[in-house]
């Protein structure tokens, strides 16, 4: 493999970093269309119940008020909002615009259109609504048996497993083997983009809308709209905006079908704009997901068996929910080499936020469970957890035995190894523990994740790739940024494939109507996928600027090689042109366009790996926990733009902070959402954030560019373990109901206490 | 009413209902749409700009408190096209990522360095303490403003 890049492994700033610094990059949130009207919803203040009565007529007659809208004046139609393509399976259609029930504290019941948003702010004040209040759901054990049905296809949304081997029933060399249960919770978080969720539509003469939306899929988003409206494809264009983050939370057409219906009815342009409460209530969570694991190993640390059982609470609509429990969720043959694994899983509609997609899409909520209940069994049989782990970890090429899919150049052993070795983990692990009110802990975890949808559904991407007039290049994909560096990531591979400053290529984004076909930015498809087919349609185009040097310089493509946006010829080195000449000639002299469009097609899936080390400070007093060193080992099979992978894994590591710890969107017995601002639902801040220190261990050996995996959704995977495992380190505790707040801390603590009484 | 106030070094004078907010007044009606809002409620930061020399946040201050006093906004960093050195600073240090809580890090940062040039890297933490980032996990945030503070923002 090419190991002395020009380009690749280097660090870069994102690719629009100059117009966020200096304020200029102009966000959905920013626009200003001219005679744009302003949307502002009424938020449901019960968890579950009937509409009985909704006057809007107060609303209506406020001055300004273009229009309000609810269940008696909009569609009846059912739609997906999580659906990527038509006819695709597992996307159940429960979910209207408006509807005369409410299922949870936050759904929809009316929306104002108005002249300004202040006025749309008032106006949602004065509509009158009666409510009759039913029986509430509020918790994913009691979904199944609680009579009160949120949609009329019961409770239960989907159940899904798989069996590996002898599944439950016994296995030889059980008799004298270990068997450690354990139930894991893991909270509904909030996503806490810093943007909201906002989306502008609108409707010109033709009957065309327009989208302009900080969304993470454009082509979903347009046949979803397209669709609901019973428009045509091509009278839908969706633009993908600059992304104030997403993580997930913007996978889904939350905002689009609405926003597009309100610009459809009202013949112009409306912005429909999140605040904060709306966003954490009313958009979408992390599901909260209960593991049940019951594992066997013999005495000798060798995992024999393991039952899993998880139950995910969908809250009030399923959107992903079906496919959520069967996607990486459940599958510990990607991080450990067990002969028999029995895995059920259930997701489950209650009267909570509605959950869907967030960064790792199921590895951190199953992969969290795995890590604590390991460091159980570890303990259980009085063995290092490191060299526990070592002994069942799955190696480079194993198959994954649940997917039977290539794990391809798995590096997860590496990573534990030389995480271990860097962080002194055996002699941190054994220190002496100290009395008083500070305790020190140590823990770590692995984390695993996939790379594309290759094996899980359609995987490709298309790009189109065109030499300008002088030199520099367009590079038309669908790829959309989120804020983490994707178009730099593409700039960089298709800027080192062509021997070009990257620069010298503009990368643009997703826009339905001139874009080549991309599915969007989710499953860790991009770098792997989108970054692949970058490296394809880039080889395509340096064949062409070849033919032309060829017939310039009069000399056979073999002798012919490129460096530095310069042709020259490698037996004579004097004899050169440069791309700005070939830019021009291949037009005028040759009549020949620089121009191709290539699609890539999936071809592998192969884990990504990561191991974290965790020390954490323990308040006995007050149950606070500071996290106060960390490492982050990962195998990224080759690093694209360094100081952003990096800074990938750090910005994972805030947030599966928060996830162990203090992040949890509460809801009461009624359903209501006891935390619905940043005032109480509490983020890592800078003075709380250790200095986290990154490894990534460049192995290659995959089909990514120049053997790249992903990282972003990877790197959350293993933090909320090994926190947690730090944690119990440091109080000899077996907590693992996350998060880990100071309350759950002081309560094990007094019944550690109480019971050594 | 009618209020008057110096704006990125510029005098501004512009009519404004009394119960709006800076950071609308900003946004909306000065079209100064790099400061963000992220919560309406003082508790992320994105919408911090300088106010006679202080970091405060835009969604707490009524516009007609601002009469007579001096603003800066993220607008204001750049001088003659020229980046602040804390600008080229965080696209350096691969500090800007989604970019949404930028402006509001900028500021905050700025305000500390104005006041205090050599701030430790423990002050640097405290001066951000109220600006949320949910993509840098902030340490190439502090990087990126201890490169700046004249000592290197050594403790």
């Amino acid at each position: 493999m090419k190991k002395n890049f020009d380009y690749v492994g280097k660090s870069y700033p994102v690719h629009d970093a100059i117009g966020k610094v200096t304020g200029g990059l102009v966000y959905a949130g920013d626009m200003k269309l001219p005679r744009m009207l302003h949307a502002k919803l009424l938020l449901s203040p019960i968890a579950h119940g009937i509409i009985k009565e909704i006057d809007t007529k107060r609303a209506e007659e406020l001055p300004g008020v273009v229009k309000v809208f609810s269940y008696k004046n909009s569609p009846c139609t059912s739609y997906s909002r999580y659906r990527l393509l038509p006819g695709q399976e597992n996307c159940p259609a429960d979910q209207k615009l408006f509807s005369d029930k409410v299922r949870y504290f936050g759904d929809w019941v009316a929306v104002v259109v108005a002249q300004d948003a202040g006025i749309a702010h008032d106006a949602v004040k004065l509509i009158d609504v009666k409510y009759e209040e039913l029986p509430v759901v509020t918790d994913l054990s009691d979904a199944l048996k609680n009579e009160a049905k949120i949609h009329e296809s019961g409770n239960l949304i989907r159940e899904y497993g798989y069996t590996i081997g002898a599944g439950e029933s016994g296995v030889a060399g059980e008799e004298d083997a270990v068997t450690v249960e354990t139930t894991v919770r893991t909270p509904r978080a909030h996503h806490a983009t810093m943007e909201t969720h906002v989306c502008i539509a609108r409707y010109d003469v033709s009957g065309k809308i327009t989208i302009w939306s900080s969304c993470q899929g454009a082509y979903a988003v347009r046949t979803i709209v397209a669709d609901f409206l019973g428009l045509s494809y091509n009278m839908v264009r969706v633009i993908k905006t600059p992304v104030g983050g997403s993580f997930g939370g913007k996978q889904e057409a939350i905002l689009e079908p609405l926003t597009a219906f309100l610009a459809k009815e009202t013949r112009s342009t409306v912005m429909l704009k999140l605040n904060r409460r709306e966003c954490i209530l009313s958009t979408m969570t992390r599901p909260e997901v209960e593991t049940r694991l019951k594992t066997t190993c013999s005495k000798d640390g060798k995992l024999l068996r393991c039952d899993i059982n998880a139950v995910l609470d969908a809250g009030a609509y399923a959107t992903n929910a079906m496919d959520y429990i069967a996607g990486t969720m459940g599958k510990i043959t990607k991080l450990y080499r067990i002969p028999n694994i029995k895995y059920q899983a259930k997701s489950v509609y209650t009267n909570c936020p509605v959950s869907g997609a967030m960064r790792g899409w199921g590895s951190p909520e199953f992969f969290t469970a795995v890590e604590i209940q390991m460091d159980q069994i570890a303990k259980k049989l009085s063995m290092d957890p490191v060299t526990f782990r070592l002994k069942n970890l799955v190696h480079p090429y194993d198959i994954d035995q649940a997917t039977k899919i290539s794990l391809g150049n798995a590096g997860i052993i590496d990573c534990l190894e030389k995480g271990a070795a860097e962080f002194n983990w055996y002699e941190r692990y054994n220190a002496p523990k100290t009395e008083g009110r500070y305790q020190i802990g140590v823990g770590f975890a692995c984390g695993a994740h996939k790379n594309s949808m290759y094996g899980g559904g359609p995987e490709f991407s298309t790009m189109t790739m065109k030499m300008n007039e002088d030199g520099t290049f367009l590079l038309n994909t669908a790829v959309q940024d989120l804020g983490c560096g994707s178009v730099q990531t593409i700039r960089i591979i298709a800027g080192e494939a062509l021997s070009v400053d990257p620069e010298q290529i503009l990368v643009l984004e997703a826009d339905t109507d001139y874009s080549p076909y991309d599915f969007g930015s989710y499953g860790t498809r991009v770098t792997y996928v989108c970054g692949a087919c970058a490296l394809k349609v880039a080889g395509k185009i340096k064949e062409q600027i070849l033919d032309v040097a060829s017939l310039a310089l009069q000399q056979p493509k073999q002798h012919l090689k490129i460096e530095n946006a310069q042709v020259y010829n490698i037996k004579d080195k004097n004899q050169r042109i440069s791309f700005k000449e070939i830019g021009i000639i291949s037009k005028n002299k040759y009549h020949l366009d620089i121009i191709a469009t290539e699609t890539y097609y999936g071809v592998s899936n192969p884990g990504g790996y990561g191991a974290h080390f965790a020390e954490v400070k323990v308040d006995r007093l007050t149950g606070l926990v500071l996290v106060t060193d960390y490492l982050a080992v990962h195998d990224v099979g080759q690093v694209i733009n360094r100081r952003m992978c990096e800074g990938q894994v750090q910005g994972a590591v805030q947030m599966g902070i928060g996830y162990a710890l203090s992040e949890e969107v509460s809801v009461n017995a009624k359903g209501q959402v006891l935390n619905d601002s940043f005032k109480n639902y509490h983020m890592i801040n800078a003075p709380d954030m250790p200095n986290v220190r990154v490894i990534l261990l460049e192995r290659g050996g995959d089909d990514g560019p120049f053997g790249a995996k992903g990282i972003g959704e990877l790197a959350v995977v293993p933090v909320a373990g090994a926190v947690v495992n730090a944690v119990n380190n440091a109080l000899g505790t077996n907590l693992s109901h996350l998060p880990l707040t100071p309350k759950k801390i002081i309560t094990a603590l007094r019944q550690d206490l109480n019971s050594s009484i | 009413m009618l209020i008057q106030f110096m704006l990125n070094g510029k005098p501004c004078r512009i009519d404004v209902e009394p119960r709006k907010r800076l950071v609308d007044v900003l946004r909306d009606d000065l079209n100064l749409t790099g400061t963000k809002e992220g919560c309406g409620e003082g508790e992320c930061g994105s919408c911090t700009v300088i106010l006679d020399g202080a970091a405060v946040n835009s969604c707490l201050v009524l516009a007609c408190q601002v009469r007579g006093k001096e603003i800066i906004t993220v607008e204001g960093l750049a001088q003659n096209g020229e980046l602040d050195p804390l600008q080229k600073s965080f696209l350096e240090h691969g500090a800007v990522q989604c970019g949404y809580c930028t402006p509001g890090m900028l500021m905050s940062a700025k305000a500390l360095l104005m006041k205090n040039p050599h701030p430790t890297e423990k002050e640097i933490k405290e001066a951000i303490a109220g600006n949320l980032c949910r993509c840098t996990g902030y340490n190439k945030i502090i990087a990126a403003i201890k490169n700046v503070a004249e000592d290197g923002g050594n403790e």
